[in-house]
């Protein structure tokens, strides 16, 4: 475990800061696992179409390059909410989390419209096996952003609150280590469900 | 407002931009599904790594090796339960 002095970021200080923080890489380690789960049914039923649309009738390239920069990009201005947070700057490390939370709507926006093409086209989760687990696992992903934003919120008012303390600022890292990984997980479902599934 | 702006971020999203652009060439190029899986695979790891250590910052402090192997353990799972059922379900094995 750290030492506990000045040496590292506000938001390790203490033990119990530190233990949060490595409290919570534990279950990123869980929420890996859940993912690969989801993909393992998808990648087991992705031929699996019946009579309902493919992968390859449904994608569009648009909306997925631009789910995929918008939260590239609030991944990138989270981590500036984190810089900004370290060098003691409240006001500028809010407008940071308020931009990453934008993003992350704009995102789920274009996922929901997404899913409602998908239904106009009649996929629909209970068309296919495809259908029933594509859905499941971005659903899942959507679920997680969705939750994301609610404790994105929940954070800025605490900050907005209290300013960078211990305890404001080992919550802001900890929502900023889930909200990257809401990135990274999007990464493998945009190269393995998307880009694989229009090649 | 240079310094809101640190250098490794910044160099770490374009660097994920570039990434994201070299995944969309398996559509826009007809490669051989082997080539197109090799690019899907080694972009994705180089962008999830670079999230991890340039943005998750895991590295930077006495639990890094805790952290790692919890991350890495959990990893290996998820990669034995994915390649684990596709050799047994699909593959025909």
């Amino acid at each position: 475990m750290s030492k506990h002095n000045n040496s590292v970021p506000l938001e390790y200080q203490g033990e119990e800061n530190d233990l949060k923080i490595f409290g919570f890489w534990i279950f990123l380690g869980a929420e890996i696992v859940l993912f690969a789960t989801l993909f393992t049914t998808y990648f087991t039923l992705v031929n699996r179409t019946g009579s309902a649309p493919t992968g390859p009738e449904l994608f569009e390239i648009g909306p997925v390059i631009l789910e995929t920069f918008l939260l590239l990009t609030s991944s990138f201005t989270i981590g500036l909410g984190v810089h900004a947070m370290r060098l003691g700057r409240v006001k500028p490390m809010i407008v940071f989390y308020i931009i990453t939370l934008l993003l992350g709507a704009g995102f789920l926006a274009v996922e929901i419209d997404e899913f409602i093409t998908y239904v106009d086209h009649g996929a629909t989760i209970t068309s296919s096996a495809f259908l029933s687990a594509l859905m499941t696992l971005l659903g899942t992903h959507g679920a997680h952003v969705t939750f994301g934003l609610l404790w994105g919120i929940a954070i800025i008012i605490q900050v907005s609150k209290h300013g960078i303390n211990k305890r404001t600022a080992n919550k802001a890292f900890i929502f900023s280590l889930y909200w990257h990984f809401l990135d990274v997980v999007w990464i493998f479902l945009f190269s393995f469900i998307y880009l694989k599934g229009m090649m | 407002m240079a310094q809101l702006f640190p250098k490794e971020h910044v160099l770490g999203f374009i660097g994920s931009i570039v990434l994201t652009l070299v995944a969309l060439s398996v559509i826009q190029f007809d490669l051989s599904l082997t080539a197109a899986l090799v690019i899907l695979w080694v972009t994705a790891i180089a962008q999830a790594s670079l999230q991890l250590v340039l943005f998750m910052h895991i590295g930077e402090t006495d639990d890094k090796k805790s952290i790692y192997v919890a991350t890495i353990y959990s990893v290996v799972i998820g990669l034995v339960t994915v390649f684990g059922s596709l050799l047994a379900m699909i593959w025909g094995y």
